[in-house]
């Protein structure tokens, strides 16, 4: 009798913990930042942060025996599917249209900005499984689950670019240590169909919550647009961030050309009520103080130059609205310094099918020098010719400002290059790099179906490390701005744009043509030797003796 | 010019030009034309493999036939008398019962004989029901011979061969999921809306799991592995409007038998797992929104039912959950409500899998007995058995019609391990059924492979006109002055036979005039 009533009591204790358990153990907070940006444009960024406490990424070493079973309240079971079947310590994909200017926008808020889709995964080694073999099944789940051709990030896009894309958590401490594995697929456009599956991870989906304001029709209508997934290793769990950033055109959007905006007007739907799981959910506005702005309704807080409205608190439809009522029509600001340390343009010249030339140019618009990293990973279509690599200032070759360079040469058809430098940028100077590259000749095969546009070549990275540490620089500047720029929190990368490269095309009608021409060039080559061969060659006379005179050929 | 100023050599014949070298010289480029077409046979020929075909067709026939040995015991010596009566009548009853144990594969055999590790049933004075503990039945009699007889072949029948037998649910082959070595079990919390009043935020899977559920997985992992998953969805609409009725005083909300055929909402409802290719077998417990509550299901007359669960076949089991309005501000099910909604999904499960039902009047204290679990693998060894003959067949059958189809080692190699897995499951039969089950699951992975071979695709779509249509140009051209070459030398020939025979004829005029 005792035995079963300290049962019970165990049994409900039990459930209890249980129960506290499965409530606290998965958090999910969600987050929209609103930013107007000088050129009269918005900036937009929605975060949905998923932790799972106290878990901690799968093991490879242990791939085959049978994993624990995956209970979710909150996090994604789908992801959470695929990050476990193939050990993924920490991976970050992202989806995007368009360039971001980051002269006039600044950083954005999630540094992924690459164009089209860039898929960047840390894995532990060992185990019975390759790390490539899980990079591959981990392409091909995700480009199932996302929509998206990532398929074709294969081992011909695939480098291990480690200084570049270091990992945002922390990695365990496994035996074996961990790789990284980074693929972009630049003519990769992200559309509803990416959005769709997207919404389906979040535990609110569209229906209530900041998501609610995710209007596809509005999204991908806007100048810049792309979704993120970030999955990370933290101390305290896996953290699954999802992201989605837009910069959108408030004064394209109003018939009186002002750049006033609400979140009515932008995404056509206000959020009508609160997300019942999310432990935080929060709109913030950042403000720009040095104009004159009405920003309704109030908000819950103001921190700075920072509006928050905490959407739980509500009990009306929320719908930020920010106006300038002194302005007649937005004015767009016609010379403004630009908003990043660096302004980089890429281009490739030239108009041959063969050869052309590489050539950027990077800007350090900051008054101290500044290292960065720079990196390059070219599919093998277009092969470097190292030994071209020339840097110069204003006309004056300072190849000395490239050091420490790294190149892994491409092999045809089947690993990219890969090219690292540091270059050491003058203050408020402008840097001019070419090189030759040349451009491979492609197998019939391996063109594309639209073989005429030519191929998207993936944007290079460059990473400002570096501010004021030469010893002049530091004598001729101010400490204050020294210090401004010394120590970011963390170095930033800076995406260039895209490249169009245009390849030797043929005439994909010619295989039949070849076939027939060649066929009949042998037909008459063979028939006329064949007929020199096997003809009857007699002696003519000429002078009469017609009895003697025969035909000269049977 | 007289003969003797003429040189030994015939100007007017130079001295390369002679018809044996002529000939020569067609004959070899004939001569290469001939050896290079086995060449080009043997390079352009479709690696065909011969598929042991007769032994195929001599499967066809075979049916598995499971021999099953029960003995009959008993401890009370005043027993043993009727107890030898009872071996033998039992005997005769199934004997007559012949051809339905045929049809669900067993051969039931009786005696006394109880030394091997076989079925047993003690015989025991009483009028209990009939108790079931590990292989052994205790059987109680005490009315006349002939009663109990027939109720203990009644029973082994039911035991023994569950699913011919008129008590079973017609229904449930089609239920049962198909044959897989690994299920996924995908359990899904769906709230229709969670941001309305009854919604539950958590459940306690694990506990629930461990509780009622991984039992009888643990009982039935012999057969199957099985990798547990579990979700909750805070928005998981219906893709319909439930009708509404007007009950006693209330609205109630129902879902007619048409409702039930759509009412997973594949479309927003992420329930479908990308990761791999087992089946997966989904529990949904679905809580209708506070517009919706209660939501009950209707009979075809539209009347609502006393039980919220439903099994769509093959698919998975559902049971919707009503909260109940005294406790409705509770976020979370309370163990009761669990306990009961993880026996349905048990049951479910079970249902699914193919698990026959123990018959209400036979006690047992587990919750799966062995007769249940040897039932369900004889039942699947004979599945499968059936499913690699049916799969063997095809392949024999698609070869031999599709002529262009390539045969490789891989795929010959699969047919003829998997005949030979067959064999042995038909061997295995008679002395082990662990034996059995275990070669006819890889008797139907191995057909299943070599069915799915992505070789015998590979030229499927490329058909011999089109290399006809490219020869043609360069084969049709050069073959033309070949064959001329052939004729005209053929018709010289002719003529200088015929010239030499007309001047021989001409020669034996003369001499003849």
């Amino acid at each position: 009798m005792l035995s079963g009533w300290l049962f019970n009591v165990c049994f409900f204790l039990s459930v209890l913990a249980a129960r506290t358990v499965a409530l606290h153990a998965e958090q999910f907070d969600e987050e929209l930042t609103l930013r107007p940006l000088r050129d009269g444009k918005l900036a937009a960024r929605f975060s949905f942060t998923t932790l799972l406490k106290g878990v901690a990424p799968r093991n490879p070493e242990r791939l085959d025996e049978d994993d624990d079973s995956q209970h979710y309240t909150l996090f994604p079971l789908a992801l959470g599917q695929i990050l476990r079947e193939y050990a993924v310590t920490e991976m970050h994909l992202t989806l995007n249209a368009g360039n971001w200017a980051y002269d006039r926008w600044g950083y954005p808020d999630d540094l992924g900005v690459s164009t089209g889709a860039e898929l960047w995964a840390w894995m532990g080694e060992g185990g019975p499984v390759t790390v490539d073999d899980r990079w591959k099944g981990l392409r091909n789940a995700l480009a199932g689950l996302f929509c998206a051709s990532l398929g074709s990030l294969d081992e011909q896009r695939t480098t291990s670019p480690a200084l570049t894309f270091q990992p945002e958590g922390s990695l365990p401490r496994w035996n074996a240590s961990h790789q990284l594995r980074h693929a972009t697929l630049p003519s990769e456009h992200v559309c509803t169909e990416n959005l769709t599956p997207f919404l389906k991870l979040l535990p609110c989906k569209a229906r209530s919550g900041v998501a609610m304001l995710l209007n596809p029709h509005r999204l991908f209508d806007a100048d810049w647009h792309g979704l993120g997934v970030h999955v990370r290793y933290l101390d305290a769990g896996v953290e699954v961030r999802l992201a989605f950033q837009a910069v959108f055109d408030p004064v394209r959007l109003s018939s009186d050309k002002r750049r006033d905006w609400s979140l009515r007007s932008v995404f056509d739907r206000t959020i009508d009520r609160a997300c019942p799981v999310a432990r935080s959910s929060e709109v913030r506005v950042e403000l720009l103080p040095d104009s004159a702005y009405a920003i309704t309704p109030d908000p819950s807080e103001i921190d700075g130059n920072r509006a928050t409205y905490a959407v739980k608190d509500r009990t009306e439809p929320l719908d930020v609205a920010m106006r300038w009522p002194g302005e007649e029509a937005f004015q767009y600001p016609i010379e403004a310094a630009p908003l990043s340390p660096l302004s980089v343009r890429r281009t490739l010249k030239g108009s041959s099918q063969s050869d052309a030339q590489l050539s950027v140019v990077i800007r350090n618009n900051l008054p101290v020098q500044v290292r960065s990293s720079y990196l390059e990973t070219m599919p093998w279509l277009v092969e470097f010719y190292l030994h071209t690599l020339h840097a110069d200032i204003g006309g004056v070759p300072r190849d000395d400002l490239v050091s420490v360079i790294s190149y892994t040469a491409p092999v045809p058809h089947t690993r990219p290059t890969l090219f690292q430098a540091i270059l050491t940028l003058p203050p408020k100077t402008t840097l001019h790099l070419t090189m030759d590259v040349t451009k491979t000749f492609l197998r019939y095969t391996e063109h594309p179906p639209d073989a005429q546009r030519g191929w998207d070549l993936p944007p290079a990275v460059l990473i400002p490390f570096d501010f004021g540490e030469d010893p002049i620089q530091n004598h001729t500047t101010s400490p204050g701005t020294s210090a401004k720029y010394a120590r970011p929190a963390r170095p930033r990368r800076i995406y260039t744009s895209v490249l169009l490269v245009d390849l030797a095309t043929p005439d994909f009608s010619m295989p039949y043509n070849v076939i027939i021409m060649s066929c009949t060039l042998i037909a008459l080559i063979f028939g006329s030797v064949f007929n020199l061969l096997t003809r009857k060659f007699v002696l003519v006379r000429l002078d009469g003796d017609s009895a003697e005179q025969k035909p000269d050929v049977k | 010019m007289d003969h003797s100023s003429r040189p030994l050599v015939d100007p007017a014949k130079p001295f390369f030009e002679s018809n044996h070298t002529r000939r020569s010289i067609i004959a070899s480029y004939w001569l290469v034309v001939l050896l290079a077409v086995p060449l080009w046979w043997t390079t352009t020929s479709i690696d065909r493999l011969s598929l042991p075909t007769s032994r195929v067709l001599a499967q066809q026939d075979k049916q598995l036939v499971f021999p099953v040995h029960v003995c009959l015991s008993t401890q009370e010596s005043s027993l043993a008398g009727p107890t030898a009566t009872l071996a033998r009548v039992v005997q005769q009853l199934l004997d007559a019962e012949r051809e339905m144990q045929e049809r669900s594969g067993v051969h039931i055999h009786t005696d006394l004989d109880c030394d091997r590790d076989v079925y047993e049933v003690e015989v025991l004075s009483g009028t209990n029901q009939p108790t079931i503990e590990g292989k052994r039945l205790r059987f109680e009699i005490d009315e006349t011979q002939v009663m109990s007889a027939m109720r203990l072949t009644d029973t082994l029948l039911t035991l023994l061969a569950p699913y011919v037998t008129l008590r079973s649910n017609n229904h449930q082959t089609e239920r049962v999921l198909k044959y897989a070595p690994r299920y996924r079990l995908a359990l899904s919390l769906l709230n229709e809306d969670a941001t309305s009043e009854h919604s539950i935020k958590a459940w306690d899977v694990q506990g629930h799991l461990s509780k009622h559920i991984s039992p009888i997985l643990d009982r039935l992992s012999v057969l199957h592995n099985f990798t547990v998953e579990s979700q909750i969805q805070f928005h998981a609409p219906l893709a319909f409007e439930p009708v509404t009725l007007q009950g006693s005083g209330q609205e109630v909300h129902g879902l007619t038998q048409e409702h039930l055929t759509v009412f997973v909402n594949s479309a927003e409802w992420t329930l479908s797992s990308s990761v791999s290719n087992d089946p997966v077998i989904h529990f949904i417990l679905f809580v209708p929104s506070a517009k919706h509550t209660p939501l009950h299901i209707l009979d075809a007359a539209g009347q609502p039912v006393a039980s919220s669960a439903f099994i769509l076949p093959q698919w998975g089991g559902i049971v919707v959950h009503n909260p109940n309005s005294a406790i409705s501000e509770s976020t979370v099910l309370v163990p009761s409500e669990l306990d009961l909604m993880f026996a349905t999904f048990r049951h479910q499960l079970m249902t699914l899998l193919g698990v026959p039902e123990l018959s209400k009047n036979i006690q047992s204290n587990q919750s799966l007995t062995d007769w249940q679990i040897d039932a369900l693998l004889r039942r699947r060894a004979i599945e499968n058995a059936q499913g690699s003959k049916d799969t063997l067949r095809s392949i024999v059958q698609l070869v031999r019609q599709i002529e262009n189809m390539p045969v490789g080692h891989d795929v010959k190699d699969d047919v003829q391990g998997s005949l030979t897995a067959l064999e042995q499951t038909y061997a295995a039969a008679s002395s082990s059924l662990h034996a059995s089950i275990e070669r006819s699951k890889e008797a139907i992975t191995l057909a299943s492979r070599a069915f799915f071979n992505p070789g015998m695709l590979a030229l499927l779509y490329f058909p011999a006109e089109h290399k006809y249509a490219v020869y043609t140009p360069l084969f049709g051209s050069i073959a033309a002055p070949l064959l001329a070459a052939v004729i005209r030398e053929l018709m010289a020939w002719r003529r200088t036979r015929h010239g030499a025979q007309q001047a021989g004829s001409k020669d034996a005029k003369e001499k003849v005039d």
